[in-house]
């Protein structure tokens, strides 16, 4: 099968009808992002970045534009992935936004706090948004985001002003459709001393195959606070590509917590960058996969400016047949004095047929830096499991209890309650257990 | 930085670069009648010309490899000589002769004074009364059943031997590099340790009283035997001055069941000036395969010279409980590029591996660590532990680390950690209060940072190697 071919059908499919039309909003950030996505060409594995994910099966796949006059889902078929606890709850099906699903936008109702959609702020020409999107995920080198960007239509607008406490946004994303692309668009700026935090929820209410195509975009201002969870939840045959930039001014913190389960492919790709000194990150990550899955995570942690640190965690339970892929790289850049670095990443295989491809990267041209990393790869610890069927356990459920204990750890780091029950509850779907103490 | 220190750092590499060969040399180019020019030299057997052709021809189809994270203008391929007669070097009739400047590093090296000589170029006999020590070592060898000789002599007297193994660890379509020196390696060393036999002593005693000129492609075969045991040093902690601005080794090591080979190199090859003028490229591929049950393969190597590094000893554990072993010390300073590390590919049950690399940069040099682990889908038990541990000295440098973990079977325990430090100012002004002026305190600092891995060198060469590290990096530190 003629490999080339396949990849460029499958890219002009994925392509065709995104031209703008010359009066829509960001028209020319819209044209050069096509120009872009149509002068690259899709990632194989022998790009180093793609090296152990093979997109194959997804370029085979024939895509389509989600179909608008389908009905949208009722608010109780959606009931279950609603967190009570967080009243501002943006809802997209298929990429469409859905005013009905959602909460009541709270644009103009403080000039502190602005969560719309991009739609709305692109009609209204909001110079925020002009001034920010497509700034930080560049489109001259990424294919996906150049695509994305290209579709740009409408999306989420978050705009937390100068020490605004903004609260928790939820942004649901659901998938309805079989054989569809959606190409979801976040906006996040929070300004000088502004406080948010965003949950951005990938949900799919059908178990066809699909693509998601997610550019989330975040800049966080000068002593601002930017907590941010990604909960992946795809069906076991969709594709998901994102890429997640950020950058981060004098003294401004960013948290990012993404729990993945898979799908058919998952690649995260998230990108924060020091925009000043003093900065903090914070980045943790599980990979929970089964069957055949494929979960990827490149992060790339760039320290461009003194006194920054950051910590991260990544860790993968790989059963079944599934493959997970980490690559972590930190950069710390010439200049970029006292950095404080770290980078753990845990995997554990549960059967004979997973694997891990990991490659904890740090590249260091600053010399009064601390910076350490640690990978490992293993299965459960022998005494560990002792231990516990010393105590009465069954194997079996020693195993069950540590797995999940492995795998809570990140999840019970999400502040939002609600999330963490839905999610330690399927958890536990998948190690056995029925009821959360 | 301390005006002190930053005095330190103008100082130019003291040990000047000798440019005085003559020799028969081939014309400038590559091509397939260069290649039978070398073979029929050497007067090769025809399954030997046949392997160089085939590697050529591969070699042909090759592109020259750009994911090291090395920066050099191209290499012209066709401006190379491919061999050159080495003509012996001119003796010297007493250390009187000797360059003052060299004698002092040998006396700073700690080099023992008969050896000095001998490595300086003084005549042999002018030094030795009656026997010649590396007589003597060559006769012990020869009592054991110990084959130590060089390769194109092995190709003659022991073609059996070399058939067998040569080209079965590194294949001749390996790599850009391994495909160029198969094809054109002109010598190099080989040596063979039959079955059930500890070689009396270490190869490097040897070695170092007989310090060849084995040409800018040089071929390596150690193969030990069922039980065999053999400590090789190649090398040596004095400058080696070279004309050839090109070096692309291959070395191969086959270990047998039960059998143990432990490669040790020390490399300090002219590096170019401050301003990253002139010096080595040193492109090698070393591997081991560790094919018998409970083989073992340890590699150590002190990197300290060479322009640009690029070099992977690897160990393909094969055998059931083989084990790998990896220690290094690459330190680069002023331009000095290296990208080294090792492959440690798991393939048998039940086998281990350990990799300490200490990395040290100064200047304006970039040094990388490049790794990786592999545990494939049968090698059950197996288990790896890595440690890559940077230092950076001064502001202009760069350190990092690529390692890459591949794991396919859920019984396999991997770890990796690393970490980054510096020498810091406190450090330091401690020492001073103690009495101990900054050269000597970076030296202490350096030998501690590096000390898991030189307790793996043989004794002499430990002492040796701590001197030379900071023989290197004289004028560093701030």
């Amino acid at each position: 099968m003629d490999v080339t071919k396949i990849s460029r059908e499958f890219l002009d499919a994925l392509l065709s009808g995104a031209a703008p039309v010359p009066a829509e909003g960001l028209a020319a950030l819209r044209s050069h992002a096509l120009e872009r996505a149509n002068a690259l060409s899709v990632p194989t594995t022998r790009d180093e970045e793609w090296r152990f994910t093979d997109l194959a099966p997804l370029y085979r796949l024939a895509l389509k534009r989600p179909l608008d006059d389908v009905p949208m889902p009722s608010g109780e078929a959606i009931a279950a992935w609603i967190a009570e606890e967080v009243p501002t709850r943006l809802v997209f099906v298929d990429g469409r936004f859905s005013p009905a699903l959602s909460s009541a936008l709270t644009a103009g109702r403080t000039p502190e706090l602005t969560v719309t959609t991009l739609a709305a702020a692109m009609a209204s020409a909001d110079a925020v948004v002009q001034a920010h999107v497509g700034k930080l995920a560049g489109v001259d080198d990424d294919l996906f985001a150049a695509v994305n960007t290209a579709w740009l239509r409408d999306g989420v607008f978050i705009r937390a002003g100068r020490g605004a406490a903004g609260g928790t946004i939820h942004c649901l994303f659901l998938a309805t459709q079989a054989d569809v692309v959606q190409h979801p668009r976040v906006l996040v700026v929070a300004e000088e001393g502004a406080q948010v935090a965003l949950v951005e929820d990938y949900v799919s209410l059908q178990e066809g195959a699909y693509c998601v195509n997610a550019v989330v975009e975040i800049a966080v201002g000068a002593n601002a606070r930017v907590r941010h969870v990604k909960v992946q939840r795809d069906s076991a045959k969709a594709f998901h590509l994102a890429t997640t930039a950020v950058s981060v001014q004098r003294d401004g913190f960013y948290g990012n917590l993404a729990v993945t389960f898979g799908g058919r492919i998952s690649r995260n790709n998230i990108s924060i960058r020091q925009d000043g000194p003093g900065t903090e990150f914070e980045l943790d990550g599980l990979a929970f996969i089964d069957g055949r899955s494929v979960a990827d995570t490149h992060s790339f942690v760039d320290h461009a400016h003194p006194h920054g640190r950051s910590r991260q965690l990544h860790k993968c339970v790989v059963a079944g047949g599934a493959h997970a892929v980490f690559n972590g790289r930190i950069l710390v850049r010439e200049g970029a004095q006292k950095t404080d670095s770290t980078q753990e990443n845990r995997s554990i295989l549960l059967s004979d047929k997973a694997h891990v491809d990991t490659k904890p990267q740090l590249e260091i041209f600053a010399d009064d830096v601390k910076c350490a990393h640690g990978a490992t790869v293993g299965q459960l610890e022998a005494e560990e499991v002792f231990y516990l069927m010393t105590r009465g356990l069954s194997e079996g459920t020693a195993r069950n209890l540590l797995t999940y204990g492995f795998a809570a750890d990140i999840v019970n780091r999400i502040p939002i309650a609600s999330i963490v029950k839905s999610l330690a509850a399927r958890l536990l779907e998948h190690t056995g257990g029925q009821e959360i103490a | 930085m301390s005006a002190v220190l930053q005095n330190l750092i103008d100082q130019p590499y003291k040990h000047g670069f000798v440019t005085d060969i003559e020799a028969d040399v081939v014309a400038k180019g590559l091509d397939e009648s260069v290649i039978r020019l070398i073979s029929h030299k050497k007067n090769e057997p025809d399954w030997l010309l046949e392997f160089r052709l085939a590697a050529y021809r591969h070699w042909l189809t090759m592109q020259e490899p750009t994911w090291p994270n090395v920066k050099y203008p191209a290499v012209d391929f066709q401006d190379i000589s491919y061999y050159s007669a080495p003509k012996p070097k001119k003796k010297l009739a007493s250390m009187d002769e000797v360059d003052p400047e060299l004698l002092r590093t040998f006396e700073k090296l700690g080099v023992p004074m008969h050896e000095q000589a001998a490595l300086a170029g003084v005549a042999v006999d002018v030094i030795f009364d009656s026997v010649s020590v590396a007589t003597t070592y060559k006769k012990k060898l020869a009592d054991v059943g110990v084959i130590f000789c060089s390769f194109s002599e092995a190709v003659h007297e022991h073609p059996e031997l070399v058939r067998k193994y040569l080209g079965t660890v590194v294949p001749t379509s390996d790599n850009f590099y391994a495909a160029l020196n198969s094809a054109v390696f002109t010598d190099g060393s080989f040596c063979f340790i039959p079955k059930g036999v500890k070689c009396p002593m270490e190869l490097s005693t040897y070695f170092r009283i007989n310090t060849q000129e084995s040409g800018q492609f040089e071929r390596t075969l150690i193969i030990a035997e069922e039980g065999a045991s053999v400590s090789y040093l190649e090398g040596c902690t004095a400058p080696r001055f070279d004309t050839n601005q090109l070096h692309a080794a291959v070395v191969e090591l086959v270990a047998l069941d039960n059998a143990s080979i432990k490669y040790s190199t020390v490399q300090n090859w002219y590096a170019g000036d401050e301003n990253g003028v002139g010096g080595i490229y040193n492109f090698v591929t070393k591997r081991g395969l560790c094919k018998g049950v409970h083989s073992k393969i340890s590699w150590t190597q002190v990197e300290t010279g060479s322009a640009i590094t690029w070099k992977y000893p690897s160990c393909v554990l094969l055998g059931d409980h083989s084990v790998g072993e990896f220690y290094s010390v690459a330190l680069t300073n002023h331009m000095q590029q290296a990208d080294t590390g090792t492959k440690m590919v798991h393939v048998g049950k039940n086998t281990r591996s350990t990799i300490i690399s200490k990395g040290i940069s100064a200047g304006r040099s970039n040094n990388s660590y490049r790794g990786l682990v592999k545990i494939g889908p049968k090698a059950e038990g197996a288990r790896n532990f890595s440690q890559c541990d940077s230092m950076l000295i001064g502001e202009t440098c760069g350190a990092n680390t690529f390692p890459y973990i591949q794991v396919q079977n859920n019984t396999a325990k991997v770890e990796h950690e690393a970490s980054t430090s510096k020498i810091g100012e406190d450090q330091l002004f401690y020492f001073a209060s103690r009495g101990i002026d900054a050269e000597e305190a970076v030296s202490m600092i350096i030998n501690g940072f590096v000390k898991d891995v030189f307790t793996q060198l043989p004794m002499e060469f430990a002492v040796e190697a701590g001197r030379l590290l900071g023989l290197k990096l004289e004028g560093s530190v701030g």
